[in-house]
Parts: C-alpha cells; structure tokens; sequence
C-alpha cells in the first residue's frame, strides 16, 4: 500500500467513527483507572500486602488449571466426533455444545447443592469408599476448577471440531504414507495445524475464568473478581474495587498482547480447496461402549444432571402453587435486550474489526486492543462507571434500557469480535480489490462482496454475544430500569433469598431459550471462528 | 431472495427503534421503592398499602450495598423515593452519605423506640430480628450453653455451623460484640467460631437451620425466624433456639432491625410519609410479625406466639446507628480472624 492511500484511510470518516467509539467503549475503563489512582496510598498498600498476592495466585491458577482441562476435553471430544464414526455420534455431535447453554451461577449453585457435606455425591461416593470417605468441598480450588471447567469446555471443543472438518487431509495423508502411526500423525501433524482455533478456543476459556463472577462468588473462591465484589457489596469501598479491576485489566491485557503475538507468529492459510470428507473409522461394540461411556459421563455432569435437577424443582414448585408469575415478560424481557445488544455490538464491531484486519495501523489496532479491555473489566465496576457517565452528563438517557445496553456493549463485544476479526481475516483481499477495480465504492464492496462471505463468522460472533448477555448479571441487577426484571435478575432474587427450588423456574427457562441459539453454533457450514 | 446485508440491515433499524422507545408505563402517582429485602418478605406488605391508599408502588430488590452505590451515583437524578433495607448499618450509612431526607412524623417517639430509629428520623426501624443460636435438641442440652461466646470453646469443635465472612447478619453481630465487649475479645471468639464450624460455613441462614436439623452438627448462627421458617414446614424437626447472655449484667442477645428512608431528591414526600405510617401502624406492624415471624417494633403489637415473647429477654444496649461506624473495623477485624 502507498503512503498516500494510508492517508486517505487514515482521515476518512470510517477510522474517526471507530475512534469515536473505542474511546466511549473505553470509558468505563478511564474512569476505573481514575478511581483507583485517586485512592489513598493506604489502600494501595494493604492491597498489596494482604490480598494481591493471594488472588494473583489463585486467578493465574484458576486459568491455567481450567485451561487444561478444556483443552483436553475439548480436543478429545472434538476428535472423537470428527475422526470416529460410532452410534450416536450424530447426536452428540451437537449434544456436547449444551452446557454452553447454563449460567455459571446456575452450574455453581447446583454443585453447591450436590457437594455439601452429606450431600447426594457424597452419599454415593461413601456407599463406594466406606462410610469416612469425604468428597471434596466446593467452596475450594476444585469446586471453582469443575465448575468452570464444565461450563467452557465446549468453547474449545466448537472450535477444534470446526478446525478439524476445514482440515486439509493432504497432510495427514501424506504423514501416514511417509510411515507415521496414527497417534504420531495426531500430534506431529494435525494438533499443530489446527493450533490456531485451540489459542482462540484457550482464549475465550481464560478470559471468561478470570472475567466471570457468578461461580466464584457463590463457591467463595478468593480470586480477583471475586475480591471485587466482596469490596463492592460488604465496603463500599469503589476505590480498593477500581485498584483490583485496574490490576485486572492489566494482567489481561499482558495475556492479550501475547495472544496476538502468538497467532502472528504461527499465520497461515490452507492450501487449495480440496476439501473433502473423510472417510470416518469405524468402531466396533467395544469401542463405542468406551467412547459412549466417555461422552455420556462430561455430558451428564455439565448438562443432564443439572438440568434434571432444574426439572425437578420447577416440578416441586409447580406442584406447590408457588410458581411466580409475570414470566412472559421477563422472557421477552432479556430476549430484547439481549437480542438488541447483540445486533448492535455486530453493527458497531464491523468497521473496529474490519479496519485492524485490512489497515493494521498502530492506532486501528490499538483501537481493537481498547475495546478488547472491556471483557475483563469487572461487571459491577463497569456498570457504576456507566452509571455515573449517564447520571452525570446525559441524564435523560438514565433509567432507559439503553445504559443496560451499553453495558452488554462494554462488556461482550470483545467476544465478538474476536469471531469477526477470524471472519474477515479468511477473506482474501483480492477479492475487494478486484471488486473496487470494477468501479464499486469501498462501502459497496463490503456489503456486496465481504459481507456475504463473513457472515457465517458474524453470525457466531453474534450468538456468543446473545448468549451470554442473556447470562449477564452484575450489571444488569445494578442498571436495569424500575419495573424491568430479566430472566436472570429473577435467579438471583430468588436464589439469594436462599429458595433454589424457586430459582429453578427462570433458570430452566434460560437454559431452554438459549438452547436452540446454542444448537446454532454446530451447523456445519460455518467456518472456524 | 433479500440480500443478507439487507436483512441486517432492516433488523438493526427495528431493534433500534425499539430500544428508543421511551419508558411509557410510568404512572405519575407512585412510589418508587428500592430495597435491599427479600422480595417475598416485602412484597405482600407493598401490596396491602396500594390496596389501601391507591398509591402505586414499583418495587426494586436489590442487594442493600448495591443500591446503596446506586442511590450516591444517580445523585439528584435518582428515580427512588424510598430506601427499604433488612440492616439498621447500611441506613445509618446511608444518612451518612446525605441520601436520606429528615422525617417529621407526629408521636413517632411513642411508636418507635429510640435505639431503632435515626437521631433526626431520616431512617425508621420496622421489625427487629435477633440473630441467635439454634441447636439440636437431641444433640445438645440448652444448659451446656448459657452464653454466646460459649460457642468459641473447643468442646464444640466439628460440631458448630457458621455464616460466611460476607454475611451481613454476622457483621452487624460482630459490631455489637465489639461494641460491648471490645475488640480482643471478639477476635478471639471469631477465631474460636472458625475453628469449630471447620468445614460448615455457609452462604444460606437456610442451609444452617438444615445442618442443624439434620444433626449434622449441633449447633448454627442464624437469624431468628429462619428457625420458625423450618418448623413451620418440618414441625418435628429437632430444633430451637437459644436465649443467650440473659444474666444481670451479661450482653443480651444481639438484635438488628430492617428499616426505612425517604430518599432526600424525592419529589414524592408526602406519599412516603403515607407509606411510613402505613408500616408503622398497628395494622402494618401485625404483618411483619404474622407473615414473617419478626419482632415488631411498636410496643403495642405482639410478636408471633410460637416465638419467645419481646418481654422475655433483653438484647444488647448498642444504639443500632452505632453499626455504620463500626463497620470498616468490624470488617478488618473479620478479616484478620480468617473467616471466609
């Protein structure tokens, strides 16, 4: 590209929009960083000598324990499903994407429940080990550890099985004519190649464990999110919260710069189109009655049993007549919003991520890595930044949807664009060229040529965001309107007056609202993200 | 076939138009209540007075904190007129921050008891709620314990269930202790209490009141009308509380109380005022003693006979206002003990 083209990119009115909204996307994060360097050294200090060592340890092991453990069930699966043809396999195909469908807060409350003292899992455990066998607690490393590995894994497992059907099988065929067994062929030839898919798969596990506050704070794990909303609900303290958030961020941002390393480093395209399927090996009754055993057991503990459980209660409600009412609208409630946030997240992420993929000028980039931060910045933190934003300069707006909806914006985009930026990163420029040397405008080009192309990638990039805005909670039990309950926010009013049984309603109905979005995300067609 | 680029575009245009839509379902006349009480515990009470008085009433639940953090960030631009919360600490807190507006209501003075009502009456005590200890009648004898700090000896360790460290019942209980006792012997119980319950800390009053139940363990911290919450469903279960601390002289037991406040920007004082009335009458008081099994704060309205009569007892003589100050040391305090 001349210098003279980045120019004109530079100062059309495309990079100022972004600009324009990276830096209101990055507000809350401004105003963190104000808070916490406005806070008195005191507190910095007894931060830094009581807590941060603690919580560093435990998020950094937090992350690197679920990290592999989806990384191992993710692939395992992903390889069992696309390389193994076994009864069932159709069904589990989409199956095994579920569990994406439960709030963490949901998982944990009902892990609460299973690993108490004395509890269902510990009777059935004692009945195998005697009767002064213990299981583990959940309020603990390994609580907080299954918990959120259970609920991540099928990140991981999308996006290896997506890799593996895109895979070209040349390479695999050629590693097995040179003399490679089957096992050396896995790890020489095809895990390296769809590495790519396993670092964003890692990804979106490591930022959503150290970003999500449900499970932590209802199975009292000390990590940074946790801390935080301790300080935020038991103190008052915003300006020891903005300390840690801003800590946060940071330890974030350090993970997103060396993901962006990495998958610079190890860019590559696919030869060819010679996609094809491949034959898939057969198993025999043994083999399948291993496979069904192994799927069966991570699907039970991350979906069936919960949501039987979740059944049962609705059940006991139901029969009990203390079943609440006023559900169509809190449905129709969290569909919009979330619905809403994440069309305009879409709308808004394009030019962010179509500008960091075709000019990756310092700033565009910068932009996107701007944006990025959000993620991580603690929900309730970011939603009393947006509080006082509106309150203060744009009062006419607060008590609107809308700064609940900036909120998801804040918070989820980054999801998404990850998903985008892969999508337009797969189309090949030329192909805008040519059409711009056709004679059509650049905005043109993309809606008639691009747009087409990526919107397989902006469609996933779009249930990720719907999704777990429709999971959201901290900021929407401080934001939402008077009079206007979510799905979620009716969990938690009912959960933290202690009566699962009558929280089990409206986390069922979550759970099978989201369900067909879920299912979405398996169809073939679509590209890794 | 619609270009796919179109029908995004048309989706856009709708969800936006309808995210624009202003607010329409509000009604000039009603009361918009934030509070930080169980929903359940609340909401039959709200329903009653909008009956009542045709005033409407938008209820908003939340965690007491919270709305605390949400009331000082809208400033004057707060949608709320009335603060609702089940902790005299977090009302006197948010006196302290200018939140609340000063109340005059006549012979508020006879209804009210001093100690649970603000100094200038910008907060207003409704129901009170002891937090105690309940025990498991076939595994404990109620001689074996006459005091609170009883329950820090090592007799009872493995056999002892406690709230966590963010619970705010334990918190405003360990102001009280500290407040009355000083802050080394309130460590000490703390730390006593920590290595007694071991592995039964739970986030839920509920789940402590079925711990004991279950004879899991002995004995459990909970409020009072959780334990007349189970056996209003589990009749036979074998439990009951303890009437601790009740010598000449000694602590008494530790009472809190869920209050009110008028929101100081609210344009709508005067149906506050009606709503404060209604919750203060005898009529209103009656509901927080049948429904929820609370002590009522007006001298003239009985608790609820399966509960130990309000005359039989005497709790501690720590002004509940007090409860704000004390809390940033409690808190340092609970944290040093090593409760989680």
């Amino acid at each position: 590209m001349t210098a003279l083209s980045r120019r004109q990119a530079f100062f059309s009115p495309l990079p100022l929009f972004t600009f324009a909204i990276a830096t209101t996307l990055a507000f809350p994060l401004l105003y963190v960083a104000y808070s916490a360097f406005s806070a008195k050294g005191a507190v910095w200090q007894r931060l830094w000598a009581t807590r941060i060592p603690e919580l560093l340890f435990n998020t950094v092991s937090l992350a690197i324990g679920v990290g592999v453990t989806t990384l191992f069930l993710g692939i395992s699966l992903a390889w069992l499903i696309t390389r193994y043809d076994f009864t069932g396999r159709r069904i589990w195909e989409w199956a095994i994407v579920l569990p994406l469908a439960i709030p963490s807060y949901v998982l944990a409350y009902i892990y609460t429940y299973l690993l108490e003292t004395g509890g269902t899992l510990e009777q059935g455990w004692q009945m195998v080990m005697g009767a002064e066998a213990r299981i583990f607690s959940p309020y603990s490393y390994g609580g907080a550890w299954l918990v959120m590995t259970l609920n991540t894994f099928p990140y991981v497992y999308l996006l290896s099985r997506a890799a593996l059907y895109n895979f070209n099988l040349s390479f695999e065929e050629a590693a097995q004519a040179s003399g490679a067994t089957r096992w050396q062929t896995m790890y020489r030839v095809s895990l390296p190649l769809i590495r790519p898919s396993l670092v964003a798969g890692l990804f979106l596990v490591t930022l959503y464990v150290v970003s999500d506050f449900g499970a932590v704070s209802l199975l009292r794990f000390q990590t940074f999110t946790y801390a935080i909303y301790q300080q935020m609900t038991g103190r008052y303290d915003y300006g020891a919260a903005s300390i840690l958030s801003l800590l946060l961020v940071l330890f974030a941002f350090f993970f997103l710069i060396a993901e962006r390393w990495f998958r610079q480093q190890s860019r590559f395209f696919q030869t060819g189109g010679h996609i094809r399927t491949k034959a898939l090996i057969p198993c025999g009754t043994m083999q399948t009655l291993v496979i069904t055993t192994f799927i069966l057991l991570i699907f039970s503990a991350a979906f069936g049993v919960p949501v039987l459980l979740l059944i049962q209660w609705t059940w006991m409600t139901w029969v009990e007549g203390e079943m609440g009412s006023g559900f169509l609208q809190y449905i129709w409630n969290s569909t919009m919003l979330s619905g809403v946030a994440a069309t305009l997240a879409i709308a808004i992420g394009t030019p962010l991520a179509y500008l960091a993929c075709r000019f990756p000028t310092k700033l565009n980039l910068f932009v996107l890595q701007g944006a990025y931060t959000g993620y991580v910045l603690p929900g309730p933190v970011a939603a009393l930044a947006l509080l006082t934003l509106f309150t203060q300069y744009l009062p006419f707006l607060y008590g609107t949807a809308l700064v609940l909806i900036l909120a998801y914006l804040v918070h989820f985009l980054p999801a998404g664009l990850q998903a985008m930026e892969s999508a337009i990163q797969q189309v090949n420029p030329n192909i805008e060229e040519a059409a711009k040397s056709l004679g059509l405008h650049a905005l043109s080009s993309f809606r008639q040529v691009t747009f087409p192309l990526v919107r397989g990638g902006f469609m996933v990039a779009w249930i990720l965001m719907f999704l777990q805005a429709m999971k959201e909670l901290p900021a929407t039990l401080l934001l939402r309107p008077v009079g206007f309950d979510t799905l979620s926010v009716r969990i938690w009013l009912e959960a933290s007056e202690e009566l699962y049984q009558l929280a089990a309603p409206p986390a069922l109905l979550i759970i099978l609202i989201t369900i067909p979005v879920v299912l979405l995300l398996t169809k073939k067609n679509w590209r890794a993200t | 076939m619609i270009h796919p680029y179109r029908r995004f575009k048309a989706f856009a245009f709708l969800t936006a138009l309808l995210i624009l839509l202003p607010n329409l379902s509000m009604a000039s006349d009603q009361l918009i209540v934030y509070s930080g009480r169980a929903e359940r515990l609340i909401k039959p009470v709200l329903d009653a007075f909008q009956a009542k008085t045709n005033i409407s009433i938008q209820l908003l639940t939340g965690s007491s904190t919270q709305l605390i953090n949400r009331l000082q960030a809208e400033g004057k631009h707060t949608s709320a007129d009335v603060f609702i919360t089940n902790d005299a600490g977090t009302l006197e807190r948010a006196r302290e921050l200018h939140l609340l507006k000063p109340m005059k209501i006549e012979g508020i003075e006879h209804i009210i008891p001093q100690a649970f009502r603000a100094p200038d009456n910008s907060w207003i005590g409704l129901s009170g709620r002891i937090w105690i200890i309940v025990y498991n009648t076939s595994m404990v004898k109620p001689e074996q314990i006459s005091s609170l700090f009883d329950l820090a000896d090592p007799t009872w360790k493995g056999k002892l269930a406690i709230p966590t460290a963010g619970s705010e019942y334990l918190q405003a209980g360990a102001s009280v202790i500290s407040a009355t006792k000083g802050e080394a012997a309130t460590e000490s119980f703390l730390k006593g209490i920590r290595d007694n319950a071991e592995n039964f800390v739970y986030g839920k009053n509920r789940q402590i009141v079925d711990a004991v139940a279950k004879s899991k363990v002995a004995l459990g911290l909970v409020n009072h009308y959780y334990i007349y919450r189970h056996l209003a469903q589990n009749p036979k279960a074998p439990i009951a509380p303890l009437l601790t601390d009740q010598k000449k002289g000694e602590m008494g037991l530790i009472m809190n109380a869920t209050g009110i406040g008028v929101v100081k920007h609210t344009k709508q004082a005067e149906a506050a005022k009606t709503l404060i009335q209604f919750l203060i009458s005898q009529s209103g008081q009656q509901m927080f003693a049948e429904r929820n099994k609370e002590y009522p704060l007006h001298h003239m309205v009985k608790a609820d006979p399966t509960l130990p009569p309000r005359d039989s007892f005497h709790v501690a003589q720590v002004p509940l206002a007090r409860l704000a100050e004390l809390r940033e040391p409690t808190m340092l305090l609970i944290e040093r003990s090593g409760l989680r």
